[in-house]
């Protein structure tokens, strides 16, 4: 059953099940996403992400299927990271990269090396990197996640991808 | 590093992460919210209880007031009062259990 089907379920009905076969379908890629805004804080990205579909659970009934049920949850998404990060104290520093969060035995070094230089971008480059490279959404639709024009999606994605080169050409 | 290496690296798909506990996790969250409106009624419920049953107390006390009860004319219906309110309690904790 496609997303559209089970939206309309989970619309109509308030079907839970509807709504979890949802969840399991996009939660790897709403917690990927989060991971990487909080730079490898898996506590802190799967309270994000928990809270991410909760709210997408309470308002399911305002999506109108004008872009996608993904890029949907990835403005829930990245806006309850923002919500978060505003209430961060303004001299508290951004955590470094976790150490333990690359993926088990098998993150390759390329991998940890990619997600500690990802780790000194801002969150809006981020974002926009990873929604338009790692889960291939349009540009258009990477602006609608982020609510933000479509130049300024552009430019944090340019700026994001040189400071990319150049931390991984230079890592100190 | 050329574009198309750049390319290819952040084009890497993100790690898969497991469904099984995080789902659980999710639909415990979901059912707590979807229990919120009737937990408030009951709770609503068990506060008009207590005050009808302390209020009946009182006008039984007071009707039967001919005869002195002294202290006891708020500690009956206190007690009453206190016991149907443990009671509506244990209801609503066993209920959400």
């Amino acid at each position: 059953m496609d997303d559209s089907a089970l939206v309309e379920r989970a619309v109509g009905t308030r079907d839970v099940a509807a709504f979890s076969q949802l969840a399991r379908l996009h939660q790897s890629r709403v917690r990927g996403l989060l991971l990487r805004l909080t730079r490898g804080n898996h506590a802190a990205a799967d309270d994000l992400a928990q809270e991410t579909f909760l709210e997408a659970w309470r308002g399911i009934a305002n999506f109108r299927g004008e872009s996608s049920f993904s890029t949907w949850l990835y403005r829930i998404a990245y806006s309850r990271f923002l919500m978060q990060a505003r209430k961060r104290k303004p001299d508290e520093p951004l955590d470094d990269w976790h150490e333990s969060a690359p993926s088990g035995e098998s993150a390759t070094q390329a991998r940890i090396d990619l997600e500690r230089a990802f780790a000194r971008l801002s969150p809006p480059e981020s974002a926009a990197l990873t929604l338009c490279f790692a889960l291939g959404l349009s540009n258009s639709e990477a602006a609608a996640a982020m609510d933000v024009p479509l130049g300024t999606l552009k430019s944090h994605v340019l700026r994001g991808r040189e400071k990319i080169r150049s931390i991984l050409g230079d890592p100190s | 590093m050329n574009d198309a290496e750049l390319d290819a690296l952040l084009a890497q798909p993100l790690p898969d992460m497991d469904a099984a506990d995080f789902s659980v996790a999710l639909m415990e969250r979901i059912a707590q919210h979807e229990a919120r409106p009737a937990r408030i009624l009951s709770w609503i419920s068990a506060g008009l209880m207590v005050v009808l049953i302390f209020a009946a107390c009182v006008f039984g006390a007071s009707s039967f007031g001919r005869v002195d009860l002294g202290a006891q004319n708020v500690a009956i219906p206190t007690t009453l009062s206190f016991l149907t309110f443990l009671l509506c309690y244990v209801v609503t904790r066993s209920a959400r259990e």
